[in-house]
């Protein structure tokens, strides 16, 4: 009897399978490679992370004093001094003034960037085609190439060293954003909205009864994404704050020198680590939005 | 030869782009075709007009000649006085302020400031910011007076079909329903047009000036002219070279950016993606840390962990080298590849949860067959992942390419400051956001800066239009419903 060629590979599959079994040379050293690049890379990407929260321990506060990465004796001073010692660098006050402008663009650029993107999903009129490209277009400008304009259009409206200035900013930009929700929309079946509207719902009725709720999940992701961008942005704020009173954790930050190393990381650490744990929670809607660009199949 | 051959599926990827490159003479004709068939229509379409104006019954006539007229005449008294209020407004405002605005925008202002005299003179860019405003605002009032004329021969159709008059009640119910689309598009729509047209709108008009910070302090008024900015960065000399040079490395920096972010990224997440890794969700852990971790703290880590007394120079010192300036001014390489590495430290994680997010949606089946076939796993990469992740993630790619074209952050962080020989106002790691914010933001030549945002928007449209309009977010809006 003639075997035939295809029992020959699965002899050989079969053959090969055994031998994967075994602790090959080959198979250890896969094992040994793989695991040292991921030991590599796990250092790399946690030892500046690290590093900084060992500083922000530190006893002296200056960068003179430490041991290479080590510094030369830990204590909690520093976060202590960090809100009581508030002459020269104000971090509570920095905080809140983040908080707030962080919190009313969040909400406020949400409201718009969710609007914009439902009406331009659920709603054919004449414009829209005219409206996407116009966005796609400004949204080529680099973002702070009209910085000037902004900080005069500010100065007419009177709005330097204001912290609703920077809202306003914000939140009036959001809705330039719109395509990730957009995206988000479309994929929403058009039938739930027709069943509504044939019971006699208006379409306002429709926004706030059906369309909210289902689009929970995409406004958290909206909302947080919308909270990080002021928290962590430094180039609005540092044109337009000029008041110490009125700086911004950021900007405030940038203002440490070398001396004043540990103060640094410990501010660091405490706006960093709210931040970790909202990244952690919403890792996965962070990959949907990185994707919101790409071919899904 | 070619039009025998025959693909299973589609063609491959090389064959597409060059079909894509290959129809763009076409595509280009197709526009000038279609924009001239547009223009041939106009005769046509101003006639419709004048007929339409000529036969409009009388409420609408009232309306085109005075807001809100046609609206009373059909007894709608709250419209119609709401109609009345905002013209009265914007003639309010045009009397007052919009028509000096209007005019002051050509002239840019003719009373030279005087502190002798105690005149304190014109303020041109001012002039020219509340001009801009001024032709935006008659851009929305002509909206509203368009939207005007419609209602009333809405209203008009609506009687003539033997209806009774909407009321006030049921005009604002409809604003609610079927013309939701507009009332929740007014405040996204006004607040993208101030905050974000009119200021480009504003530096598209300041690169055609000679506004700077010396025109201010001599007192003299800015003034239109023309296209010598642009000139100038073109021109031979140290501004021209600085252009060039700056332009080369900004090239240079973001593709070897791009390439190095993308391809760690995907590296890493091919790593994870291997069936010996256990504990996924823990190694992921890591890369995700350094990406929330907001951008500023980490640069500025950075620099410090670079600086003059810091430990890398210590470690350097104690093993008996002499510590060395990173970011000095001398530093032109070594400050351009930390940067680069830094910059790779930020948008690494990024790209590893892209890339895992796509090949989670690779099917195992093609693994399979390929290993059944003997394919090592080095082909196996190089003939399907390579390509599916390629392909899956183009716009997202030439997204990253632009992100890191317009890299502001990591040189403003690492090395702001300094300016280098043989550069105008800027330094050798500089990208050309960089120079536009020293030019503009420190050294007050705002005109220039605003010539050098033109530039950037142009190549960067050039590169992202072609390729967005294709990806299929925007042409294939419908494909889930």
């Amino acid at each position: 009897m003639k075997i035939s060629k295809a029992d020959k590979i699965i002899n050989k599959q079969i053959k090969k399978s055994r031998v994967g079994r075994k602790v090959t040379p080959k198979k250890c050293a896969d094992y040994f490679f793989t695991y040292l690049a991921l030991i590599v890379i796990a250092v790399i990407f946690a030892f500046p992370v690290l590093w900084l929260i060992l500083a922000s321990f530190s006893e002296s506060g200056s960068m003179y004093t430490f041991k290479g990465f080590f510094p030369s004796s830990y204590s909690t001073e520093t976060f202590k001094k960090l809100f009581t010692d508030i002459e020269m660098y104000n971090y509570p006050r920095w905080f809140g003034n983040t908080l707030i402008i962080a919190v009313a663009s969040a909400v406020l650029g949400s409201l718009l960037v969710i609007l914009t993107a439902y009406v331009m999903s659920r709603f054919r009129f004449g414009s829209r085609k005219g409206i996407m490209k116009t966005t796609m277009v400004l949204g080529m400008f680099p973002s702070f190439m009209a910085m000037t304009a902004v900080y005069l259009l500010m100065t007419q409206f009177n709005m330097v060293d204001n912290l609703w200035g920077l809202v306003l900013i914000y939140s009036a930009g959001a809705p330039m954003g719109y395509l990730t929700q957009k995206g988000f929309f479309d994929t929403i079946s058009n039938s739930m909205y027709e069943a509504a509207r044939i019971d006699g719902a208006s379409n306002f009725k429709v926004f706030i009864r059906i369309t909210l709720p289902i689009a929970m999940p995409m406004i958290v992701y909206t909302l947080i994404t919308s909270f990080t961008w002021p928290w962590s942005d430094f180039i609005l704020p540092k044109l337009l704050l000029k008041n110490k009173d009125l700086y911004t954790v950021a900007v405030g930050l940038m203002s440490l020198g070398d001396t004043e190393f540990a103060r640094f990381a410990a501010g660091s650490v405490f706006i960093a680590v709210p931040i970790i744990i909202l990244y952690f929670c919403l890792v996965k809607y962070m990959v949907n939005g990185l994707t919101a660009g790409a071919v899904k199949e | 030869m070619n039009d025998t051959e025959i693909y299973h599926g589609k063609p491959p990827l090389g064959k597409r782009i060059g079909a894509y490159f290959a129809a763009i003479p076409k595509r280009f004709k197709n526009f000038w075709c279609s924009v001239g068939r547009k223009l041939k229509r106009i005769p046509q379409r101003i006639g419709d007009r004048g007929r339409y104006i000529k036969n409009a019954p009388k409420p609408v006539k009232a309306s085109m000649g005075l807001m809100g007229l046609g609206q009373l005449m059909q007894k709608q008294i709250v419209k119609g006085i709401l109609f009345l209020l905002i013209f009265a407004a914007y003639i309010v405002y045009m009397v007052l302020t919009g028509g000096k605005a209007m005019f002051n925008f050509f002239t840019l202002g003719v009373v030279p400031p005087n502190p002798w005299l105690g005149i304190k003179g014109d303020n041109s860019v001012v002039m020219m910011l509340l001009g801009t405003l001024a032709f935006i605002i008659t851009g929305f009032f002509i909206a509203v007076h368009l939207a005007n004329i419609r209602d009333a021969q809405r209203t008009f159709d609506f009687v003539a079909r033997g209806n009774k008059t909407p009321n006030f009640k049921q005009s604002m119910a409809s604003m609610f329903d079927k013309y939701f689309y507009i009332t929740a598009l007014v405040l996204p729509v006004v607040g993208v047009f101030v905050f974000n047209i009119l200021p480009i709108i504003f530096m598209i008009f300041l690169a055609f000036t000679d506004y700077s910070g010396q025109v201010v302090l001599s007192g003299a008024l800015v003034s239109w002219i023309g296209f010598d900015n642009f000139k100038q960065l073109f021109s031979v000399g140290l501004m021209g070279n600085t252009f060039f040079k700056i332009l080369g490395w900004n090239l240079l920096w973001a593709i070897m950016s791009t390439a190095l972010n993308y391809f760690g990224g995907l590296a890493i997440a091919l790593l994870l993606n291997k069936k010996i890794v256990k504990g996924k969700k823990i190694w992921r852990a890591f890369p995700v840390l350094a990406f929330a971790v907001p951008g500023f703290i980490t640069l500025l880590a950075f620099k410090f962990m670079f600086s003059n007394q810091g430990p890398i120079n210590y470690y350097i010192e104690q093993l008996g080298g002499t510590g060395k300036l990173f970011f000095g001014i001398d530093s032109k390489w070594s400050a351009r590849i930390i940067g680069w590495l830094v910059n790779a430290w930020l948008s690494i994680p990024s790209s590893m949860l892209l890339a895992t997010g796509i090949l989670a949606n690779l099917n195992p089946d093609l693994y399979e067959a390929a290993r059944i076939d003997g394919a090592s796993p080095w082909t196996q990469f190089i003939k399907i992942t390579l390509p599916f992740v390629i392909f899956a993630t183009t716009p997202v790619l030439i997204g990253q390419f632009m992100g890191n074209f317009n890299n502001f952050g990591v040189f403003y962080f690492l090395r702001g400051g300094i300016i280098c020989d043989g550069y105008f106002l800027a330094s050798d790691t500089d990208l050309l956001i960089n120079w536009l914010y020293s030019l503009s933001i420190d050294n007050k030549y705002y005109s220039l800066g605003a010539a050098i945002s033109i530039i950037i928007f142009i190549i960067a449209a050039i590169i992202s239009l072609a390729v967005y309009i294709k990806s299929p977010s925007y042409s294939k809006e419908d494909m889930y419903r």
